[in-house]
């Protein structure tokens, strides 16, 4: 690949660019204020250095750019290696429902209109995007599938590799350190937009509602960046939150609705129980009998299970006091976890019964045949999108469609009682599709 | 609403009654408890030569290596992974702002040692121009220091951590005394100041270059070891 390519599309720091390119100040003044052209956010009027170059700190993940740095930039050419073959080369078929969205979201993205697909939790919303990929690609549109979960996207990047097959695709991501390609089709982090400028015809963002994105203006910003003037973007969420479903009313975002699971069967509702106190319980090493008799149940039958905690902090006491019950044969998984992967691969392997862990596996992560207990659902970690992809990785699986989802609280909880609420109403719509009961 | 500098949490002052009732301003804590507890204080039980964490206090192995060229130097922290990841975005990804995370440790820690001159180790001009700061000076507040020394040769343009053990000893000396030094050091007690003790080679060097400045006697710290 040439300097040139690796600039198409893209604003980067540079000494000096090629003769085509062109190049503004990283850092510039707006009145009293500095401005980061990268990410779009102001400084602070303290970050200036002792010589005198200011810095932005919003985006140092990506590099210091400070306002000796330029960015350089070439428009965004769509000049790709013609594709040879079938572009779309998925061996699968979507069912009848899947179809209709499938054929709802290609009809927005002929019209370039900004769109959501609200689909429930395994609705299978990947395969649904691709034939509206398959036409963006055909289009020689350049095209960037994005998520603000890094899991999200190692998960994507093979099943993407294989649906299409002949398609150059480059995968993006802060850990990484294979070099750049320029590619028609990228998967990255919604971080690494900020590396682009109006390149993009088509930006799918992934699990648009999943932390970081939902409250952090630097990448709503990122997408607005990245997309070009022309361009425009589909949203995917099972969980999409207030502004977004404000959007919706105010028709600013054109929603395509899926309330049901591709095998038709109606999702889990949240059972609620109450133990008072366990928290205190958890101190001096004791789990509520209920649930200690619920898990020793599980673990007779050979259920396998997630148990989600609130916190890092609550991962050693409940595994003891588990272990103190005779429950044993899980592992316990957080992010941080230097393991993680593995002990997320042992848990598919099936050479874990259980695993006991944080939200971070509230997306993303399927296991057939798994049931759900979630261990102080009333704390506020547990938002009600949280706790609603939580529910949803019960009963995925085509072979394993139902399952239990138990939610145990201190108190009654707001949260709680809302994303029974949405699993309620996404169930009474499946159901006037022909949706069965669990 | 101020936020913690290394996790971004925002922070909850917390106010003690004696704050309140001797009408003291309130300390304005930078990061949190659970970011400042991954820092691990060095305590009595160290090496007398370089400062570091052991279980007795006797001169470590690497210290005897040195031979005469002694030195006596105390560190704050131990370089645990805490420590190298808050080196690296301060120093190496230039997070300025990261300085007031050490202003106050440092501050007591200087307030421990005795000493006439401060003199911090200076990073070379083509660090001054691309980092844009001192990492060293960064954590001084109002304490006066000299700057003394003057880098000649590149000496940090590569991470001391690139070479190896044999390369970095035998680095040549890379510092010059300032045109005024003589006049700054002469028959007093310096104290050198510098970010992490390595292998000992750099705070030797500028020692030696300060004992030829005419001190009386050379100390020195380092906020991790
Ligand atoms: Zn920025
Ligand atoms: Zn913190
Ligand atoms: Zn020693």
């Amino acid at each position: 690949m040439n300097d040139e390519q690796s600039l198409f599309g893209r604003q980067l720091p540079l000494t000096a660019g090629p003769a085509n390119s062109s190049a503004q100040p990283a850092i510039v003044s707006v009145g009293q204020r500095k401005q980061c052209q990268r990410c779009h956010q102001w400084l602070l009027p303290t970050d200036q250095l002792p010589n005198q170059a200011w810095y932005c700190r919003q985006c140092l993940q990506l590099g210091r750019l400070t306002s000796q740095d330029k960015l350089y930039t070439i428009a965004e050419p769509n000049r790709f290696a013609q594709v040879t073959g079938p572009i779309l080369t998925w061996p699968g078929k979507l069912s009848p429902m899947q179809g209709t969205a499938a054929t709802a979201i290609l009809d927005l993205v002929r019209q370039q209109r900004d769109q959501l697909l609200w689909a429930v939790t395994g609705a299978g919303k990947t395969e649904i995007v691709y034939p509206a990929l398959a036409w963006a690609l055909a289009q020689n549109w350049r095209v960037a599938w994005v998520s603000p979960r890094v899991d999200v996207c190692l998960e994507l990047a093979p099943r993407l590799q294989q649906a299409f097959g002949h398609v150059p695709q480059t995968l993006l991501h802060g850990n990484q350190t294979a070099p750049y390609r320029y590619c028609q089709l990228t998967l990255c982090t919604t971080h690494q937009l900020l590396r682009f400028h109006a390149a993009f015809d088509w930006i799918i963002v992934d699990e648009v509602d999943a932390f970081p994105l939902a409250t952090s203006p630097l990448l709503q910003t990122a997408i607005a960046t990245a997309q070009k003037p022309t361009g425009s973007h589909l949203y995917l969420t099972a969980t999409p939150g207030e502004q977004l479903q404000r959007q919706v009313r105010q028709k600013r975002l054109a929603v395509t609705y899926l309330p049901l699971r591709y095998h038709g069967v109606l999702l889990p509702q949240i059972a609620v129980r109450l133990i008072w106190r366990w928290r205190e319980s958890l101190a001096k090493g004791k789990l509520a009998p209920k649930l200690v008799r619920q898990l020793q149940g599980y673990r007779r039958r050979g259920q396998r299970f997630l148990l989600f905690v609130p916190h890092v902090v609550d991962l050693k006491p409940v595994a003891q006091a588990l272990q103190q019950a005779g429950i044993v044969g899980g592992l316990t998984v957080h992010a941080a976890d230097d393991d993680r992967a593995a002990k997320v691969q042992a848990m598919r392997d099936q050479t874990v019964s259980f695993l006991i862990t944080t939200t971070i596996l509230e997306r993303g992560v399927t296991f057939p045949d798994i049931a759900v207990v979630v261990l102080g659902g009333d704390d506020p970690v547990f938002s009600t999108a949280a706790l609603v992809q939580i529910a949803g990785r019960v009963g995925r699986h085509h072979d394993f469609p139902t399952g239990e989802v138990t939610v145990y609280c201190h108190s009654q909880s707001r949260r709680v009682r809302l994303a029974q609420g949405m699993i309620a109403r996404l169930n009474r719509q499946g159901k006037r599709l022909g949706g069965q009961r669990q | 609403m101020s936020q913690c500098l290394l996790c971004q949490q925002v922070l909850h002052p917390q106010m003690t009654l004696t704050q309140f009732w001797r009408w003291q301003p309130l300390p304005v804590p930078v990061v949190c408890p659970r970011c400042e507890q991954q820092f691990e204080r060095i305590t009595t039980m160290h090496c007398p030569q370089c400062g570091r964490q052991q279980t007795s206090m006797t001169v470590c192995h690497d210290c005897e290596r040195w031979g005469d060229q002694q030195l006596r130097n105390h560190a704050v922290y131990t370089y645990n992974d805490a420590m190298k990841a808050y080196m690296q975005q301060y120093k190496f990804q230039g997070d300025y702002a990261l300085r007031q995370v050490m202003m106050a440790p440092l501050t007591q820690a200087l307030a421990r040692q005795n000493y006439d001159v401060l003199v911090p180790i200076p990073v070379n001009q083509e660090t001054w121009q691309t980092r844009g700061f001192n990492q060293v000076t960064g954590w001084l507040q109002n304490q006066p220091f000299q700057q003394a020394l003057l880098v000649t040769a590149d000496h940090k343009d590569q991470p001391q951590s690139a070479k190896t053990r044999q390369q970095r000893l035998l680095t040549q000396q890379p510092f010059s005394l300032a045109p005024n030094a003589a006049m700054v050091l002469a028959g007093k007690r310096i104290l050198l100041l510098d970010d992490v003790y390595t292998t000992g080679r750099t705070l030797r060097h500028a020692a030696t270059q300060i004992y030829l400045g005419g001190a009386k006697a050379v100390t020195s710290l380092t906020l991790a070891r």
